[in-house]
């Protein structure tokens, strides 16, 4: 009896000690009534992965079109060409001239404080801009506006005009266009998210005469619908998404309309002094900053709370130059109301086709528009809280436009509840929380 | 042996029993086979811990019994929009408990007792989906507790104990920072906190073979003052988590009311009930408060929201011989967490807990005392609100215990 006993227990404790919980997996991944098996994505430099200022490998490989093509994989999801760039530096584009990713340094102003901000990682490898064999599944083209896609022209040489990121991966360049290409693939799946730069181009120029004009709602309307009936026209099913306010964005938000400190009295009463015939006074501390405006009188006015200076505006000239004070600050790094209003009609505009496109032809809408102005007031995945702040905030890199790879995870999460909600599919989304963030030094 | 069959079965259906958070129910290996009752019983010396009132009613005149228990516990985490899973590499943590008494006189017995009530040991790793949650945590609490118990009549026993609490954490939580190479930086907060508390019981036998308890175990707030907080961040941050910062928290150790009986049935036959009651909202939230606050290191808040709880035990025990008794029991125990205040921190759920142990006697009054307690912590879809966290959980623990019991 007592033996028998004894030999039960260790029995029992043999036999339940290799047993660990097991939770049935009540979601499985399911295609619904979606085809994956072979995905392009149509879009500009959000959907190339662009970073940082550049286009660089790493950025490529969180771009949200390889994020969702992981998961497209585990449904019959087939491979995912990239373009990749030859090296982590990459290419952009800053005043006409090629420039790498931007990387946290020690950055020291004119008033020789030093402190962390972007800097260059090094020389530009134009060997990345060297034409590579595709065709790719990830179509995205940095600077791209709606009309790009559908002309041959936006494929020749940068010194005719082309566009260097779609040259080096066009099928024939000068020849072939971007939706072209595309539809080569005879895709099962796309996903579309073109419009920002159509609007985004204005925009970062300041809205300028000269600069980057907007691309007009019934011309966005059309070349949309070109662009959709077109990569659509064998029979792929999609997702499309809407344009974001890009007014919301840190490269619009970091520099205060109030930034002009004044510590010194002498500052304000000469400040004072010379701008005593147009009315305008200074204060100790905050002030609104001085722009130029020709309606104005004098040609220059105080900025209001609700105008935008730009993160590209010169900080040593506003520092130790008088710029914004003495001098005002132009318009090309100043979104003014007319601006802003223009920048907002546009993206409405864009929006309604967008919406209605996505209706007549049946395909899934992932509403990026609401997601951003969720991020603008604070959004929390995993225990990460991101906002629209530069840098801190998390979701945007060091351009102050395009993604973190966290903030491309968020996106991606984004398109699946769109995905899943249109096609009954239940792919599953990504963990936010194990994707970096901004790399510090 | 019919009987015993009946005995096994009536516990596995009705044996449920409760407890949880980081509480520790493991006193003493002969109460942990029977589902943890104790406090209507007169057993030995774990009286100190399980009424004060009953420890001058054991019959012997010294009792000294100690043990030690090894939890085996798994948890699996299942994403509920990622749909991945994660487990924990929990290292073993061995809960133990001494207690030893003397009668000083016929009606006054004086004991000391040192256990460890409250403790955790959760280790997810710190690349897993929850990290800026939790990493890895340690915590454990040892409380010493003399004690003295005085009879009044042969059927009433009072006591009383002073607690005196010792307890220490250390964790590690990712921050959102990234290195060059992708990881996420890191901090770690350690440090350890005393405090005080009591423990008083009242024992009644109306008739030889009915005991009746009651127990109340004071709430102990530690007070943590002056952790040490280190932060492993990219070296242009070292200004914004400054070396040698400090940080302070209080962590709660609640009150538990408790209420127990048992009846003999017969010489070889006991049989006893036992309902615990946990005051788990005094653990509200969880405060760290740096000594050096940044604009990168506020003081950070964490809701935790408990609720009180109940825990049911059950169980008996069968003295097969002079040289063996053998045990069973069960427990059901409530999780005091919310199901939006699920942390992975204290992954918590429903426990059903069904136990078995028995006791040899080498020799006459020495006993050599052994347990094996399985929980089951029951699935629980859930998630943390504040930091949009949602998934569900299901814990299994395999807890064998040893102990050597000698009443004289």
């Amino acid at each position: 009896m007592k033996l028998k006993i004894a030999h039960l227990y260790v029995a029992l404790a043999a036999l339940t000690f290799g047993c660990k919980p097991d939770i049935k997996e009540d979601i499985t991944a399911t295609s619904g009534t979606a085809n994956f098996s072979q995905y392009v994505a149509v879009g500009n430099s959000l959907t190339a992965g662009y970073a940082d200022g550049a286009l660089y490998k790493q950025g490529q490989s969180y771009a949200y079109p390889n994020i969702l093509a992981q998961q497209f994989a585990l449904v019959g999801g087939g491979p995912f060409k990239i373009p990749y760039m030859v090296d982590d530096n990459g290419i952009g584009v800053q005043n006409n001239q090629p420039v790498t990713k931007r990387i946290l340094g020690p950055v020291t102003d004119c008033k020789g404080v030093t402190s962390l901000g972007p800097v260059f990682a090094g020389i530009p490898n134009l060997a990345n801009l060297a034409p590579i064999p595709g065709p790719f599944n990830n179509m995205g083209v940095p600077g791209a506006k709606s009309f790009h896609l559908l002309t041959p022209l936006f494929g020749r040489p940068l010194t005719q005009g082309g566009n260097p990121f779609y040259y080096r991966m066009a099928s024939n360049p000068g020849v072939s266009t971007v939706v072209g290409d595309v539809v080569a693939q005879n895709p099962t799946f796309v996903s579309i998210w073109i419009g920002n730069n159509d609007v985004l181009g204005y925009a970062s120029t300041g809205g300028e005469e000269g600069g980057d004009s907007i691309t007009s709602v019934t011309a966005y309307t059309q070349y949309l619908y070109a662009i959709v009936n077109t990569v659509t026209a064998g029979g792929a099913k999609g997702v499309i998404a809407n344009i974001t306010d890009v007014t919301s964005i840190p490269y619009f938000r970091t520099v205060p309309y109030n930034g002009l400190v004044l510590t010194s009295q002498a500052q304000v009463d000469a400040l004072n002094a010379g701008y005593a015939p147009l009315g305008i006074k200074f204060n100790l501390g905050q002030n609104p900053f001085i722009i130029s405006d020709k309606n104005a009188p004098g040609g220059l006015r105080q900025i209001k709370s609700d105008e935008l200076i730009l993160l590209t505006i010169p900080q040593d000239s506003i520092k130790c130059k008088g710029l914004g004070s003495q001098i005002p600050i132009p318009g090309k790094y100043v979104l003014d109301q007319t601006e802003i209003a223009n920048i907002k009609t546009a993206t409405a505009g864009y929006n309604q086709a967008i919406v209605t496109v996505a209706q007549q032809k049946d395909l899934a809408f992932a509403d990026m528009a609401s997601l951003m102005s969720s991020l603008s007031t604070g959004i929390t995945f995993d225990g990460l809280t991101f906002t629209t702040t530069f840098v801190t905030g998390g979701a945007f890199s060091l351009d102050g436009i395009h993604l973190t790879p966290q903030g491309n995870a968020i996106v991606a999460n984004g398109f699946i509840d769109a995905i899943n909600h249109k096609y009954s599919s239940t792919l599953p989304q990504v963990n936010v929380a194990s994707y970096p963030g901004i790399v510090f030094p | 042996m019919k009987k015993l069959l009946f005995f096994m079965i009536f516990l596995s259906a009705a044996g449920l029993v409760r407890a949880g958070g980081y509480q520790v129910n493991l006193i003493g290996v002969r109460y942990v086979g029977m589902g943890h009752i104790g406090t209507g019983l007169t057993m030995d010396a774990g009286s100190i811990f399980f009424n004060p009132g009953a420890l001058s009613l054991i019959k012997d005149k010294y009792s000294i019994t100690g043990s030690v228990s090894g939890i085996f516990s798994y948890t699996q985490f299942r994403s509920a929009n990622a749909g991945y899973t994660a487990r924990t590499d929990n290292p073993l943590s061995t809960p133990f408990s001494v207690f030893a008494s003397a009668k000083i006189t016929d009606d006054l017995s004086a004991g000391i007792g040192v256990y460890t009530p409250f403790g955790s040991s959760i280790v997810w790793g710190d690349n897993w989906g929850g990290k800026y949650l939790i990493q890895d945590i340690k915590l454990k609490a040892v409380f010493f507790q003399p004690t003295v118990s005085y009879k009044i009549g042969d059927k009433l026993g009072i006591g009383a104990g002073l607690v005196f609490a010792y307890g220490k954490v250390d964790l590690h939580r990712a921050i959102p920072v990234t290195f060059a190479d992708g990881s996420s930086g890191q901090a770690n907060l350690k440090g350890h906190a005393t405090n005080w508390g009591y423990n008083v019981g009242i024992s009644f036998k109306p008739i030889e073979a009915l005991t009746i308890g009651l127990n109340y175990r004071s709430k102990i707030k530690m007070d943590l003052k002056d952790g040490d907080a280190n932060f492993t961040v990219p070296s242009s941050l070292s200004a914004n988590f400054p070396a040698g910062n400090k940080f302070d928290a209080t962590l709660p150790l609640p009150a538990t009311f408790s209420g127990g009986i048992s009846y003999n049935i017969n010489e070889k036959f006991l049989i006893g009930a036992q309902v615990d009651y946990v005051r788990w909202s005094a653990y509200d939230s969880l405060i760290f408060d740096f000594k050096q606050n940044t604009s990168s290191l506020p003081d950070s808040r964490n809701p935790r929201k408990y609720d009180n709880t109940f825990i049911f035990r059950l169980g008996g025990q069968y003295k097969a011989s002079d040289m063996l008794t053998i045990r069973l029991g069960g427990y059901y125990d409530e999780t005091p967490v919310k199901k939006d205040y699920e942390n992975p921190e204290t992954p918590d759920g429903n426990r059903i807990g069904l136990s078995a142990g028995l006791s040899i006697y080498p020799i006459e009054k020495l006993s050599i005392d052994l347990s094996f307690l399985f929980v089951n912590q029951l699935k629980r879809d859930s998630q943390y609100l504040p930091a949009n966290f949602k998934g569900a959980y299901k814990t299994y623990a395999y807890i064998p215990g040893i102990g050597l019991t000698y009443n004289f």
